[in-house]
């Protein structure tokens, strides 16, 4: 944890309310419990924002990406924070995020595609243990032709959490072309964990390739029992089954070296499901 | 006695209620390798199994001793730091965990054990770089997650280089030769062959005798019904290549 904050201390602080980027050249900026914050890249503009929620409270984010503009938006939540946000893309931006719950949060996240050829890629994951409740809503619209989008939301609950994902990928009657993938895996590691996951299409243009995917299934035990004869103990075993189910999106973010940080934060929570 | 490594006497197995081994019999001295024949469902895989401490597996009578420790009442891992490697009929695969990643950790928790400190970052590349050479693995392989997308040959081979990275005492192979072309027959038998040494025993579990063309075995034993009927020399093999099982299991029915 320390650590998580000891790598945003050391990058340019986003500011309050609103946040404008006009430089084409990505810095990485960062935000702590940011409240409400509108986030505006001009034309062209590109930047790399990580965010951390920590608190309880609401929090908004409203994003708006210029034709053209790149945005690489990597959000952890360690509170119970109820957080909306709000993407727009113009034409042939893009926008890849990344989403780590680490607790109980409600997050909603609204895509709008509405330039032709932007592209949104989503990768997101929640670790819950104990009564822990964490929400994730994915809700991607697009508005025009020739977008794409790709979002793969992976969950893991112990303990009696309650873990929910529900997406819903929207193609308008015009939005000829569009390319859109939806995932959403699941396990959970004991009995009294729930799940529940609910991806749906609803597309009025006929020309498009839309996939969408869930499942929700428990670890491997023969995974467990393979890595135990090699000599790990049954705690590691899991501890690594579960860092290889997440391991992909928890790392994915692209400011060095926050991914391996997130991802010891997420081990060490690993421990206590 | 002093070099008995693994001693099984009288050792009943059973599966949801069902009895697979009753009453096996097996001495393996360092030094040895030892071949178990017989045919499907003889209780083979049973064996190697309950040997690794699969908890499927009910041990209802009998003991088993490993270099003078009760294998019976150990924990599977610590079965593996002890010594006892098991080469799986179906290597598992581990979606997103890298082979590099998985051995570093089963060799330092192995040496952990021992006493020993754990291999530094250039220490460790440096052993899986010899030792995948021991059975041709690509090094593209141990960059890639354990055993996904390997094929049949690529599994068998991994499994011979955890072997060569843990160097156990008694390595036990489930049918390491089954789906194995020609090829990779003969480059992960003759790997096993290299990492045979005067300390360390070797048993092999096979329905063929090809396998024992490349690992010479000192004694082949044959599990019929959850006990061994039979135990000659390599000269056996050879004789049941020929000949099959019937002139053993008829003598043992009848």
């Amino acid at each position: 944890m320390d650590r998580i904050f000891e790598i945003l201390g050391e990058l340019r602080k986003a500011g309050r309310e609103v946040f404008r980027v006009e430089s084409p050249v990505p810095q990485p900026y960062a935000s702590v419990d940011p409240g409400h914050l509108r986030v505006e890249l001009a034309a062209g503009a590109a930047a790399h924002l990580v965010v951390l929620h920590t608190e309880e409270g609401t929090s908004a984010l409203d994003i708006d990406l210029s034709e053209g503009a790149q945005l690489e938006l990597t959000e952890l939540f360690l509170g119970g924070t109820f957080c909306e946000t709000a993407v727009r893309q113009g034409a042939r931006s893009r926008c890849r995020m990344t989403t780590v719950l680490l607790a109980g949060a409600n997050v909603v996240y609204r895509i709008e595609l509405e330039g032709a050829d932007a592209e949104n890629n989503l990768g997101g994951a929640f670790l819950l243990g104990g009564r822990e409740h964490g929400v994730v809503k994915l809700h991607t619209s697009h508005r025009v032709s020739d977008c794409r989008s790709d979002s793969t939301v992976k969950g893991v609950a112990g303990g009696e959490a309650v873990g929910e994902f529900s997406g819903l990928v929207y193609v308008a009657r015009d939005a000829q072309r569009t390319d859109a993938r939806q995932q959403s895996r699941n396990v959970l590691l004991s009995e009294t964990a729930r799940i529940e996951t609910m991806p749906q299409l609803e597309i009025y243009a006929d020309d498009v390739k839309c996939s969408h995917g869930a499942t929700v299934g428990q670890m491997d035990s023969d995974a467990i029992l393979y890595m135990r004869q090699r000599g790990l103990s049954e705690s590691q075993a899991r501890r690594l089954q579960i860092e290889g189910f997440v391991g992909d999106i928890v790392r994915r973010c692209g400011v060095e070296p926050l991914g391996e940080a997130l991802l010891e934060l997420a081990a060490e929570k690993l421990e206590k499901l | 006695m002093e070099n008995n490594m693994l001693s099984v006497k009288n050792l009943h197995a059973t599966v949801e209620g069902k009895e697979i081994l009753r009453g096996i019999d097996l001495e393996v001295k360092a030094g040895e390798v030892h071949a178990i024949m017989g045919p499907n469902g003889s209780g083979k895989s049973t064996l190697a199994s309950v040997l690794a401490g699969n908890e499927k597996y009910t041990v209802t009578e009998g003991t088993v001793e490993f270099l003078g420790r009760d294998l019976l009442s150990m924990s599977i891992e610590d079965r593996a730091r002890l010594g006892l490697f098991l080469g799986f009929q179906y290597p598992v695969e581990i979606p997103g965990v890298t082979m590099a990643n998985f051995m570093k950790l089963a060799v330092n928790e192995q040496r952990k054990y021992r006493g020993e400190e754990p291999l530094t970052a250039a220490e460790f590349l440096r052993l899986m770089k010899e030792k995948s050479a021991v059975v041709e693995l690509s090094s593209k392989l141990t960059s890639r997650a354990v055993n996904e997308g390997f094929s049949g040959g690529e599994k068998k081979k991994n499994e011979i280089f955890q072997m060569a990275m843990l160097d156990p005492k008694l390595a036990i192979l489930d049918e390491t030769d089954s789906g194995l072309d020609i090829d990779a027959l003969r480059i992960v038998a003759t790997g096993v062959t290299k990492l045979h040494t005067p300390q360390n025993a070797t048993v092999v579990i096979t329905h063929y005798q090809r396998l024992l063309d490349y690992i010479v075995p000192d004694v082949v034993h044959v599990l019929y019904k959850g006990r061994i009927i039979y135990t000659g020399d390599k000269t056996l093999a050879l004789k049941l290549e020929k000949e099959g099982y019937d002139w053993l299991i008829n003598e043992y029915d009848k």
